[in-house]
């Protein structure tokens, strides 16, 4: 059997409890909403670093394009300083007062001292080839009109008016058109390198408002779609509690309906006078008290699952050995197994450390799974219970094995769900209300342990409890069970 | 006059004769000839580009009468003098034109009607205009108190003489005009 089920999937407790346990279920909305405030919070942080990278970028950019500004207000200066220079020398021609002739030889200076400057200034500011070579042309034309207009002013001076025109007319002229043109090529240059960082800062801003309301339309997607996750997750989830509650109450009917038929068929024999001797009578009563005896079974499992749901399980917590638990269960269970005719085989670890539980839930826990290996048989009227310490996990492993049905993959993420019964079960109708599987599996965790199941359609199933040693049971655990106790199954 | 006069004269004479006039202001005691202040020197300035760095006193003269129009470099000589009423004016009237004012209106008028003079003399304002002026034209040539020179103008040495040098020709008695002396 053993080797029969190698290949058999082992579905950790743990995926079962993130996922299809109630408690899953309740929790995975709770992740759901922190994973959407996470996500949001994330979308916050996403555009305030976008927003602040677009500031950062649009100010650089913004420097860049100041950078131009003053740069063409530099060059509108030195435009006008030349025209003054220029000016001035132009105005001394006008008068022969040695005195205006000397005050516009001294504006002219000025004036010249600022294109000088000015264009010092620039080719320090100067970076690319072009633009040093521009301000190489432009102080080289300069200073050779500066020549001309030094001796157009001196002849001025000295009286030579006519010769000075000649001078500027033949000289003056053009090379202050050079000094113009060199300007404007300057100015040019400005002017283009401000469109260009006008452009970049455009593209920028696109871009980045372009990442901007991505990010923005990405997270609002991404909201509302964890939004309407959430609520269809709500609305299965209220979906599928009702349907189970609503199997629950058509199986606890069929359930119920079926001693009380017997109950009510024993009683009308009685009335009707078809028990007519003591051994009839008798014949009569044992029914009745037998489907009674199932009726109070079948309450007392019902409120045993309520009161695993509201955790009020009373517990009488000592130092158990393993043989004395399932002594305990297979004493419980012997009618019914001898009944079906069962042979069970019992192999326990010599030398087993006890485990602290209460006798009666824990052994109520193994009757669960050994009715349910009964009831779930498939012709083979045999039974494996098995106990071993489990070193790495520093726990006693209780298997309950059966050569049954077993139970098919997709069915495994469900088994342990309250109420709930495979379509396959429903129809082979087997008795039963879905709630044994559960009930065993919550009373593991209150003992600080685990139930699993490793199973195989057609071949058998073995469900395993998962119990700390002695020393290793959680305080917090322990004070959890109510008032309910000596259900069965 | 008798003869007691006439020995009284004779030893005036010699005395007179013995001493130079400023030692006789002194108290007619013999003495070291202290070095005049250069800054109470009228200096003769030129163009810096100008080559010349001495002149003679005939030369300065004929250059200022516009007996003579161009440097050896060709540039043509622009005289350059101060307005009316400045002491360094009447210090030239007085030792180059050696004429008053009168006279070197007739002499410059006469002479530019006669074609003798080509450029009249620029008449400017302040020592300071003066000096830009010099400045900016290479062919300029005027004068200035010695505290008004600075290092835009070229002084030139007249006969050999810097101003403050013994023996130099060009001293003014007179304080500067408050209008522009810097």
């Amino acid at each position: 059997m053993a080797s029969a089920l190698k290949k058999r999937r082992v579905i950790p407790a743990f995926k079962q409890l993130t996922q299809h346990s109630w408690f899953a279920r309740g929790m995975s909305r709770h992740l759901s909403m922190i994973l959407l405030f996470l996500l949001l919070l994330g979308e916050a942080c996403v555009a305030l670093f976008v927003m602040r990278d677009l500031g950062r970028s649009y100010a650089n950019v913004e420097k860049m394009y100041n950078g131009s500004v003053q740069g063409l207000l530099r060059i509108g200066d030195m435009q006008y300083d030349a025209q003054e220079t220029r000016r001035s020398t132009l105005y001394a021609l006008t008068t022969s007062d040695g005195n205006l002739q000397v005050t516009y030889a001294d504006q002219s200076r000025d004036a010249d001292r600022g294109v000088t400057q000015g264009i010092a200034q620039y080719l320090a500011e100067a970076r690319t080839p072009q633009e040093i070579r521009a301000g190489q042309q432009l102080a080289k034309d300069w200073s050779d009109y500066l020549k001309v207009r030094d001796e157009v002013l001196g002849l001025i001076l000295e009286g030579s008016a006519k010769e000075a025109v000649q001078l500027d007319l033949n000289s003056g002229v053009s090379e202050f058109e050079r000094v113009r043109h060199d300007l404007n090529g300057v100015k040019q240059s400005y002017d283009a390198q401000a469109l260009q960082q006008l452009a970049t800062v455009a593209e920028l801003s696109r871009s980045s408002m372009a990442r901007l309301t991505g990010a923005l339309v990405f997270g609002l997607v991404l909201g509302m779609t964890a939004i309407w996750a959430i609520q269809r997750s709500r609305v299965r989830s209220a979906m599928q509690l009702a349907k189970l509650q609503m199997d629950f109450v058509a199986s606890v009917s069929h359930e119920l309906r079926t001693p009380l038929t017997a109950i009510m068929t024993a009683g009308e024999n009685i009335r009707d006078g078809l028990a007519f001797n003591p051994d009839r009578l008798f014949e009569q009563g044992s029914v009745i008290t037998d489907q009674a005896h199932e009726l109070m079974e079948l309450v007392d499992q019902v409120l045993q699952f309520s009161a695993t749901r509201e955790a009020k399980l009373a517990h009488a917590l000592r130092e158990l050995q393993v043989n004395e638990v399932l002594e305990d269960a297979l004493r419980s269970t012997g009618g019914l197994v001898e009944q079906a005719g069962f042979s069970v085989e019992v192999r326990i670890e010599p030398d087993l450390p006890p485990i602290i539980a209460d006798l009666s839930l824990l052994s109520q826990c193994l009757q669960n799974l050994i009715v349910n290996a009964i009831k779930y048989s498939s012709g083979k009227h045999w039974i494996g219970i098995f106990a071993r310490l489990d070193a790495q996990q520093n726990a006693i492993s209780i298997s309950v094995q059966d050569q049954g049905i077993g139970i098919d993959t997709e069915e495994l993420s469900r088994i342990f769900e309250p109420f709930y019964r495979s379509p396959q079960v429903v129809a082979a109708r087997i008795h039963g209300t879905g709630l044994g599987l559960s009930i065993a599996k919550r009373t593991a965790e209150v003992f600080g342990g685990d139930l699993t199941v490793s199973t195989e359609v057609g071949v058998g199933s073995i469900f395993t409890v998962h119990l700390p040693i002695g020393k290793d049971v959680p305080a917090e655990g322990l004070g959890r069970l109510g008032d309910v106790r000596g259900a069965r199954v | 006059m008798g003869a007691r006069a006439w020995v009284v004269n004779l030893i005036m004479m010699s005395v007179l004769l013995a001493f130079p006039r400023d030692q006789r202001a002194q108290g007619g005691a013999p003495a070291v000839q202290p070095r005049a202040n250069p800054s109470q020197m009228l200096a003769i300035v030129v163009n810096r580009s100008n080559p010349i760095d001495n002149l003679s006193f005939t030369e300065l003269r004929k250059i200022f009468l516009g007996e003579r129009n161009h440097w050896p470099n060709g540039h043509r000589i622009a005289v350059a003098m101060l307005d009316y009423g400045q002491p360094e004016r009447r210090i030239v009237l007085r030792q180059i034109y050696r004429m008053d004012e009168k006279g070197y209106e007739d002499y410059v008028l006469g002479g530019m009607f006669r074609g003798d003079v080509f450029v009249a003399p620029k008449t400017l304002a302040s020592p300071k205009i003066l000096r830009k002026f010099v400045f900016n034209a290479p062919g300029a040539i005027g004068y200035l108190r010695g505290s008004d020179v600075d290092e835009t103008v070229k002084v030139v040495r007249i006969d050999g003489l810097r101003p403050g040098d013994k023996g130099y020709r060009f001293q003014i008695d007179e304080p500067a005009v408050s209008k522009d002396s810097e």
